[in-house]
């Protein structure tokens, strides 16, 4: 068996430590993990991804195109960007956020009829790929933990409350714990079960919350 | 990064990214120097040894370039100690001089060069195979598919390199440095660092005349030996496979974890034999011979250009001539860009003339969602100074362009190099470290326009020095700028010559540009504050139109680095925001600053996102109404009064701030 999560956001938003806890959490509940990165240099506000894989099936550190079982975006525009990871019927966790890039900004300050793309548009196309979205409103929960930049933390809350995912939410907090600066703990680990609590809300009824 | 999993003594396991755990194979087999130039996808490498440093017994140099840092490593490893350095194959390229002699005079202490290619190009001006250069220079080279097989083989590169005094080239891709996973650690048994005595062994490092001549005789029956030797290593290994249609697969580095993928894909598990070399230079011929003398076809899944494919060729020549070869010269592969997955499945289908799961409709429907969506350029960070830089000298432009001369823009390697990117895309040439300065002396007298050529600190010391020696002597004519943002920022931060660290952040020497210039006789040289846009634009237009070679010195730290530094000093950062009831929305702060943080509200007003916003005040000096402020500040500009409003709201937004979890790399 193979477990597949396309993690994707804008550079900054910290998907290479939200990777690192999940193959601690991995590591602990013994199973194999594997990761495929891109980050670093020029990424710096540009789109990153990482691909993580979970399970003894998996070999390669890129998932192949459509068989993503999650996809996880940081940001809601990057999901549209790496939606052919996802595999029919998967789950689209999305942020809320929407981070315009400088060069849109640039347009509409050229073009003042140009309009945004919109959280709205990201929605509306990702639900006429897969039938499973769920939107999150990581800044707020992250902001209500005290600490705005631990969205990527309310991301993990959001995946241990899926039922589908083979870790134990214990062990994941126990790998945020490891994994952050250690003045952020408690921080961290209000942003995680506020993501978990996010999740269930948002995917409340429709059977892939672990309660 | 986390460290505490390189350095701990215990055995077990640990998940890690793969230049992680390349370290904690160079600690385990007792490394006693290290030293680099920080290059992606090696960066971590370097950072990760920086951060161990207080942990471990071992010497670290940041070097200036790639083969400084090469020559420190062999020098050390002449008297004895085993040494590593890493780089990307483009920082190979500046190695390489020396790494061809050192293939020659050979080493004493074990000496590993862990070098990673980037198909892809992913963070490379260019797509570069680096395994020629083993080959090419006689030096043996393994390459690793996962972090854990990168680990083991570090260590027993060591030992190699001992075993043959020879350098050993371990080499790597983007996707095996850049891949996490569970490393079971070594026992760690560190030796202490004591100097060594220096013995005469000068005849054995040099090759002048008649030594390189005999030593050439020698390297060729290396070669032979390590050929033997590599027809046994554990690192080459065969998958078996029942071979009912008289093809196997022979492949290496992460293309081994694709061919996997796509067997299962396939179906083909168990059917097709696998031959996965983990030794790429000398290749062990008897092992591949053995391998394709039965098969039918050989398809050969590699990356970059048809290397493994063309030795197939010659072995199966003589072995198995009838046998088919697929692979790149095929068709069945591009030599273009990395593999995936897909593409493997696609290429092992096409070979075997099978039918493949089609994904096309999957990635066309994917297309057709796309439609409309804006494009995300990696661009400055909130804060960096660079886009101070570039406002100013925007300005100055503008206010020349009634001269009508034009200006070429000669780019370099760093973080400056983004303003090719839109929105700004304004950059003619940028090629590889150093040469903006190189090309703007060649095309200084051959063009009409002024040259402006732009460099950063790392890269005015790493190779952009010799040419701006070069100006000075020949009075060659150019406007240069040197951005000196105080760190390599765009590998993440590491310390060079203009910072007052050294490796593991001890104290060292700053080196200062400016003096060095003038040193170098420049006559033209000054200094400015990247944040000081306006005050810097009449020192542009001067630099511009001297009649000579006209340096200028933007400094201003990394933001990145600089609030690192305020955290740990306790200091607060700030975010700006606009003042709509001021704002006349003429957009000055948007256009030429193109900063993530601004966004345009619902009613066409700049917005500053208090989440991104540095507070750098850049945008602020753009404004000519005053209406862009501290958060918090009354009225009037960025020194605006503080008051109790004030205070409450910094309080409040500290309480926002504080570290995130987010920044690690």
């Amino acid at each position: 068996m193979s477990f597949n999560i396309f993690i994707c956001g804008v550079g900054g938003q910290g998907l290479v430590l939200l990777t690192n806890v999940l193959g601690r959490a991995c590591l602990k509940s013994g199973f194999k993990a594997i990761t495929g990165e891109m980050y670093g240099l020029s990424q710096r506000s540009g789109s990153v991804s990482v691909h993580m894989r979970i399970g003894d099936d998996a070999y390669s550190p890129l998932i192949p195109v459509g068989e993503g079982d999650v996809l996880v975006a940081l940001e809601a525009i990057e999901a549209l960007r790496y939606i052919e990871y996802l595999k029919k019927g998967g789950l689209a966790l999305v942020n809320r956020r929407v981070m315009h890039p400088p060069v849109e900004t640039a347009g509409l300050v050229r073009d003042r009829s140009r309009k945004y793309f919109s959280l709205e548009d990201v929605v509306s196309r990702l639900r006429s790929y897969t039938g499973r979205v769920a939107v999150i409103d990581a800044l707020a929960a992250a902001k209500e933990a005290g600490n705005p930049n631990a969205e990527n933390t309310v991301f993990l809350g959001c995946l241990s409350a899926l039922r589908e995912l083979p870790l134990d939410p214990e062990k994941v907090r126990e790998a945020i714990a490891e994994a952050v600066p250690e003045r952020t703990v408690d921080q961290n680990l209000r942003a995680f079960e506020l993501g978990r609590a996010a999740a269930r809300e948002a995917l409340c009824g429709s059977g892939v919350c672990r309660d | 990064m986390v460290l505490k999993d390189v350095i701990s003594g215990g055995k077990g396991q640990a998940f890690m990214l793969c230049n992680e755990a390349i370290v904690r194979g160079a600690i385990e087999a007792d490394v006693k120097v290290v030293a680099f130039y920080p290059g992606a996808p090696t960066s971590e490498i370097l950072d990760t040894f920086s951060e161990a440093l207080g942990s471990f017994d071992y010497h670290m140099q940041i070097a200036t370039n790639e083969k400084v840092a090469l020559e420190i490593c062999a020098g050390a490893s002449f008297a004895g100690f085993r040494s590593l350095t890493a780089m990307k194959s483009v920082g190979m390229n500046v190695a390489s001089d020396t790494l061809f002699v050192l293939g020659y005079t050979g080493v004493r202490g074990g000496l590993v060069v862990v070098m990673a290619d980037d198909p892809h190009a992913h963070s490379s001006q260019s797509e570069q195979d680096g395994r020629f250069f083993a080959p090419n220079a006689y030096v043996p080279m393994l390459e690793p598919s996962t972090a854990q097989e990168a680990k083991e083989m570090v260590k027993e590169a060591f030992a190699i390199s001992e075993r043959h005094r020879v350098p050993v080239i371990v080499r790597t891709v983007t996707r095996v440095n850049h891949q996490s996973g569970v490393v079971e650690l070594g026992e760690i048994r560190r030796g202490k660092f004591e100097r060594a005595r220096w013995r005469d062994l000068k005849e054995e490092y040099l090759t002048l005349g008649e030594v390189a001549r005999r030593k050439k005789v020698r390297m060729l029956e290396r070669r032979a030996e390590l050929e033997k030797e590599f027809e046994g290593s554990a690192f080459n290994s065969v998958l078996r496979g029942e071979g009912g249609a008289g093809t196997g697969i022979v492949t290496s580095s992460v293309s081994y974890l694709y061919v996997l993928e796509a067997l299962k894909s396939l179906g083909l598990w168990g059917r097709v034999p696998v031959l996965k070399l983990g030794t790429t230079y000398p290749v062990p011929r008897r092992l591949v011979a053995d391998f394709i003398r039965g098969l039918k076809g050989v398809i050969v899944v590699e990356e970059l250009s048809p290397y493994l494919e063309n030795e197939v060729a010659v072995i199966a020549k003589d072995v198995n001539p009838a046998a088919r070869i697929f692979g790149k010269r095929s068709g069945d592969f591009s030599e273009a860009w990395e593999l995936n997955p897909d593409l493997v499945s696609e290429g092992i289908a096409s070979a075997l003339g099978l039918e493949h799961g089609d994904k096309t409709k999957i990635v066309e429907e994917a297309r057709a969602l796309k439609e409309g969506m804006p494009d995300r350029y990696p661009t400055f960070c909130p804060g960096c100074p660079h886009r101070g830089t570039f406002a100013a000298l925007s300005q100055a432009l503008r206010a020349l362009s009634a001269s009508g001369k034009g200006y070429y823009f000669a780019n370099d390697i760093g973080c400056y190099s983004m303003w090719v990117f839109p929105p700004i895309s304004k950059a003619d040439s940028s090629l590889c470290m150093g040469a903006s300065v190189g090309i703007a002396n060649g095309l200084s007298n051959v063009i009409e326009e002024r040259v402006v050529a732009v460099v950063g600190d790392s890269t005015f010391y790493h190779a952009a020095l010799p040419a701006i020696l070069n100006a000075v002597h020949n009075r060659n004519r150019f406007t240069l700028l040197i951005l000196d943002n105080s760190v390599t920022a765009m590998t993440g931060q590491q310390p060079n010559l203009s910072t007052e660290y050294t490796a593991g952040w001890r104290e060292g020497k700053r080196v200062p540009i400016e003096d060095v210039c003038r040193a170098a006789g420049a006559e033209f040289v000054e200094v400015v504050d990247s944040y000081s846009v306006k005050e810097n634009v009449p020192v542009f237009r001067r630099a511009l139109e001297y009649d000579g070679l006209a340096v200028v010195v933007s400094r201003r730290e990394c933001a990145l680095y600089g609030d690192r530094r305020k955290r740990r000093r306790g200091e607060k950062i700030t975010p700006f925001e606009v003042d709509k009831s001021v704002c006349r929305r003429p957009y000055a702060c948007i256009r030429d600053v193109y900063c993530p943080a601004h966004e345009i509200d619902g009613d066409g007003q700049p917005r500053i996102s208090p989440e991104l916003c540095d507070g750098c005040s850049v945008c602020s000096r753009m404004c000519a109404f005053g209406s862009i402020r501290r958060a918090g500040a009354g009225t009037g500009n960025e020194n605006g009064t503080g008051n109790q409003k004030r205070n409450d709201k910094e309080k409040e937004k500290e309480k926002e701030k504080g570290e995130g979890a987010g920044e690690r790399r």
